[in-house]
Order: structure tokens, then sequence, then C-alpha cells
């Protein structure tokens, strides 16, 4: 089976900026995939690039077996793209949009107009197909770029940053609604720096930080990749820092702080057992345990991590100042 | 359309019929512009001035001007047309719906070109139906007419789709309208007769100015007389706007002006 995505040492300098700095990535047909980083990590521009929209510098890029430049009209034909800016024809109402859209890629007339029916209800704006664009509320206006990217029937749906200040129903709606898509058979890609919405929706996610790929696992693996907080409270304070003889590289750290150890380690729903079991066995009785899982943020922050130590973060309400301000 | 949508590509068509839907359902600011402005020059220059400067070239001089007039609105706007389609799809970045679909570079292009130069032709027409209200205009010659006019809007409209590449805001727009296009047809025998150019320097200079040939083409159409051989005007135009369309062609390619 060929792979939706086949991407090979790809990379992109803009006058000044490594955007890309020799990105390697397999998405498999039918996953979805997450491409995570914060803002100016290359997101963008690697989907860009997907679709012709930037010129690579180098190394290579394949959909579906096609190359974006020699075979540009068949690796175009199978991606559905919902932009992180909107970029919509303004002088048509929104129906006639995506017939528009539909026909560049081949579909008749009629059947055009049907999907673009299917679509807008799929969606929830089937009232306003008589709209212009501009005149959609800001929530609208991201439900129609799904739209959009869905009228041709894509075999793999790009969404950039889909649900970027938008609000929390539409959010929901918008995740149960790629999510049927990808259960039947719709390859995704999904960029955001939206954590939650990664590990919530994706089965694999890269995280890409200033052109590089950092790693690529399951949100699961990520998540056992960092490090859980047991906390233990003990029926007396012990004398000393209890001798855990761990023989595996699990634990981090043990910190006892009157009658309340805290273990941090790997894996920590695994060392849980083993520690009870040492804390028994020297006579310690235990009072109560939780165990606190990293979050992926925290992992992602960790991994991400700027040369100076902060975490790289960025305001949400960005992608809409960028998507509507200015440009006219 | 329908038998077009049968007979071409429908990606082709489509985009096509959407830059044709766009002027037409506008005509406010596409069609009455040329509407009033021809009937403000047939009545100033055609009946007014025409009265006092008589015979040109063996002909009334508002059947003169006439075809110089056509000429003028077919290519100013198939050029318009082209350029700000081409521009404002870049400046609102919509024209991405076009790029990012599995047209051809030079289906693309085609496209943007056809709509335009139809524009053009359109224009002609009204203009040709104006002045036939002020003056009795035949068709003298209908295969050259229809030659020349194709090849001038085709030509001005692929040079329209340079100008929508490469313009940076709207003034650019209107600079490479105002001075470029006008002088070029004001000083290209729309008004006047090569032979009233005295001196000799004025004549040999207008050789060059390639809008010479598409006047007298079209002029040659109409009224079936000519300066210059129609027949060397109409290959070396044909030339020109294959040379044009298939610089607009590796342009998109390239993604000049259009990706980063
Ligand atoms: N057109 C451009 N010209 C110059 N630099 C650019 C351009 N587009 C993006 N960049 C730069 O490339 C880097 C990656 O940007 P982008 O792909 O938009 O990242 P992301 O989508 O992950 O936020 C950033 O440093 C950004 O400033
Ligand atoms: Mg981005």
């Amino acid at each position: 089976m060929t792979a939706a995505l086949e991407i090979r040492d790809l990379r992109k300098r803009y006058a000044d900026v490594q955007a890309l700095d020799g990105v390697s990535l397999t998405v498999p047909e039918g996953s979805f995939f997450g491409l995570l980083g914060p803002n100016g990590a290359g997101k963008t521009t690697f989907i860009n690039i997907l679709v012709g929209l930037v010129r690579k510098s180098g190394g290579e890029a394949r959909v579906f077996g096609y190359d974006v430049e020699d075979d540009y009209q068949e690796a175009r034909d199978r991606i559905g793209l919902a932009p992180q800016e909107f970029n919509v024809d303004r002088f048509f109402p929104i129906k006639e949009v995506l017939e528009h859209k539909a026909g560049y890629h081949g579909i008749p007339a009629d059947e055009a107009r049907e999907r673009a029916d299917e679509v807008l209800k799929q969606v929830g704006i089937y009232d306003k197909r008589d709209t212009r664009f501009d005149w959609l509320s800001g929530g609208m206006k991201r439900r129609f770029m799904l739209a959009r990217a869905l009228i041709t029937d894509p075999d793999l749906l790009i969404l950039d940053e889909p649900t970027a200040g938008v609000d929390v129903q539409l959010r929901r709606d918008l995740w149960d609604l790629i999510i049927d898509l990808n259960e039947a058979g719709t390859t995704i890609l999904l960029t955001t720096h939206y954590i939650e919405e990664a590990e919530r929706l994706c089965d694999e996610v890269a995280i890409l930080d200033s052109g590089n790929v950092v790693t690529v696992a399951s949100p699961e693996e990520l998540i056992d990749r960092g490090a859980d907080r047991i906390v233990v409270q003990l029926q007396d304070a012990p004398a000393g820092t209890p001798d855990l003889p761990f023989e595996d590289d699990r634990v981090d750290a043990v910190e006892l702080d009157g009658n309340r150890l805290v273990v941090t380690a790997r894996r920590g729903g695994l060392v849980a057992p083993d520690l009870v079991r040492a804390l028994d066995r020297a006579g310690h009785g235990i009072v109560d345990l939780e165990i606190s899982r990293t979050s992926l943020e925290e992992v992602f922050v960790e991994l991400t991590r700027t040369e100076d130590g902060a975490a790289v973060d960025e305001p949400a309400p960005a992608l809409a100042a960028n998507g509507e301000g200015g440009r006219r | 359309m329908s038998v077009a949508s049968k007979l071409l590509p429908v990606g082709f068509y489509t985009l096509a019929k959407r830059e044709i839907l766009r002027y037409v359902r506008r005509p406010k600011n596409t069609f009455v512009p040329p509407l009033i402005t021809n009937v403000l020059y047939f009545s100033v220059f055609g009946v007014v001035l025409g009265t006092r400067v008589g015979e040109i070239a063996g002909v009334p001089y508002i059947l003169f001007i006439l075809p110089g007039l056509v000429v003028l609105g077919a290519i100013s706007n198939a050029f318009e047309n082209a350029s700000f389609s081409i521009f404002h799809g870049r400046w609102n970045e919509y024209i991405h719906e076009t790029l990012t679909s599995p047209l051809s570079y030079a289906q693309m292009v085609w496209a943007y070109v056809a709509s335009s130069a139809i524009r053009g032709i359109a224009v002609g027409v009204l203009i040709s139906v104006i002045g036939a209200i002020f003056t009795t205009v035949g068709v003298e010659r209908p295969f050259y007419l229809v030659a020349f006019m194709l090849v001038i809007t085709v030509l001005f409209a692929g040079l329209g789709v340079l100008g929508g590449l490469w313009a940076e805001d709207f003034d650019d727009l209107t600079m490479m309208n105002q001075f470029i296009l006008r002088p070029l047809v004001f000083f290209g025998g729309v008004f006047y007769s090569l032979d009233d150019l005295n001196s000799e320097l004025f004549y040999t200079v207008s050789l060059f100015n390639p809008m010479i040939y598409m006047v007298n083409g079209v002029r040659y159409g109409f009224i079936g007389t000519a300066e210059v051989d129609p027949n060397a005007s109409l290959v070396v135009l044909t030339v020109l706007a294959a040379a044009v369309a298939a610089l607009d062609v590796a342009l998109f390619r390239r993604g000049y002006g259009l990706t980063e």
C-alpha cells in the first residue's frame, strides 16, 4: 500500500529563514496524523509545499505516490485543504464557490451542485448557501473552509489549525465530523498547537520544531516518555528516604517530605505496584496513593523548549486576526 | 455554454466560466464605462470634429476612427480584465482555489486569457454597435476583422496576465493602463492616418508601435483599405500572442508572483 504522504529530507528556505530543515515523514493511508509544533515551526510551509503554494528548496514529497512537482495534477487532485487563513473567492455566493472548486477538480456541474448542498449541510451552513463569504460569522467561515476542503471528496484531508480561535461548541462539531471522515477511510493531516486536540484525535503525531521533526510517535507513547508523579502518603514519617531497590532506570527521583513520598518515574502506572510492594516489605504503612500522569502538553513543552529555556507559547486569537484582518 | 461544457475539460471550462460570470454579473463596472466613453468619443471626435476634418484616407473621419476605437476598447478591456482578475486573486489569496486544483498550468493560463479576450471582443462589438448608430459602417473583410480581433484580444489578455502577476499593488495596475496602454493606442493611428505624419521621423517611429498594425488590420476588416500589409501584420501579431501566452504558462509553472 502506498503511503498517503512520503516525505524525504524536505527543505524550504525563505529569504532569511530556514523554515524546513530536512523533514522526513511517512503518513500511512487512513491514519489520523497530527503535525504539532509551536508557532513558526514550519507547519504551514510543510502543507503549502504539498498543494503547490510554496516551492520546496530541496528534498522530495509524494502524495499517494505522486510527486508534488512532477505529478502536480495527480497530487493536488487527492488533497482537500482547509488552510489556516481565509482565502475564499469574494465575488460569488458560497455555494457557487464550492461548485467552482469542484469543477476545477473535474467534477461535472450537476454532480458539483449536489455535492455542494451535501457538504454545506454536513458542516451546518446550508441556510447560508446564497451568502457571500464576507458576510458569514467567524465560526461559519471556519465551517465553510472545511466544506470547501470536502467538496472534492479528497483522499487526504489537510486541516491547518482548523480550530484555532473557535468556540468550544464548534470545536466539538468539527472534531466529530473529522473523526467520522477518518473512520470512513479519509486520511487526515491535522496541524495544531492545541495539544488536547492532538491527544484526542490523532493516531500518530510528529512534533515539529524550527523546521525539524523532533519525534514521531503516538500520543500514548509520548505520554509514556514523560515523567509521572506518584505521591504516597505514609502512616508514619520515616527517618530517611526509604531505599527502593528498582533495578531499572524508570525512576528519576525520590523525595521525602514528612510522611509524604514523591516518586518521579516514567510509566508511573507500572512503577506504582513495585513501589507499593517495596514500601510494604520495608514496613511502611500506606495511607493513600495517587498517580498523576504527565500530560502530552508537558511532553510537548519539554521537546520544543527554546534555547533560553522558556517554553514556546502562542496566543490563540492570532489566527482570527490574520484570517480576517488586512487583506481585502 | 452547454456545447462548450461538453467539448472542453471540466476544470478549464469551470475556471473560464467563473471568470466570465465575474464580469457579466457586474456590468456597471465592466460594460457601462466603455459604453459611455465611446458615445462621448463618437459624439466629440466623430460628429463635432469630423465635420471639420472631412475625409481621411478616403473615408469620413467618423468611419476612420471607428476601428481604432474598437481596438482601443477591446485591448484595454482584455488587458484590464486579466490583470485585475489575477492581481485581485493574489491580493485576497483566493487564486489559491485555482492554484491548489489539478488544472494544468496551461489550462489555468488559457482560462484567464480566453475569458479576458471574450470580454475584449464583447466590448469591441459594443463599440461597433454604438458606431453604427452614428454612421453607416459595413464589414468589408469579415475574415480579417475576426482574425485581428481574436489575435489582439488574446495578445492583450496574455499581457494582462503578465501585468497581474507582476503588480505589487493596485496602483501598479492603474499605472500600466495609463502610462503604457493609452499612449501606445493614442500614437497608434487611432485618430490620424500615417500619411498625415509630415515628418519622416514620426512616420518611422510609428512603425515600431505594434498598435499601428492592430488598428490597421481591424480597419482593413471594417472598410477594406489598409496602410500596411494586413497579412504580414496578422502573422507577426499571432506569433507575438503565442509567445506571450507561452511566457504566461512558464511563469505560472515557476510560480512567479504566485508562490513563495
Ligand atoms: N512567505 C514567507 N516569507 C518569509 N518567511 C516566511 C514566509 N512564510 C513563513 N515564513 C517563516 O517560516 C517559518 C515557518 O513558518 P510557518 O510555516 O508559517 O510556521 P507554522 O505554520 O508552524 O506557524 C517562520 O519563521 C515564518 O516566519
Ligand atoms: Mg501555520
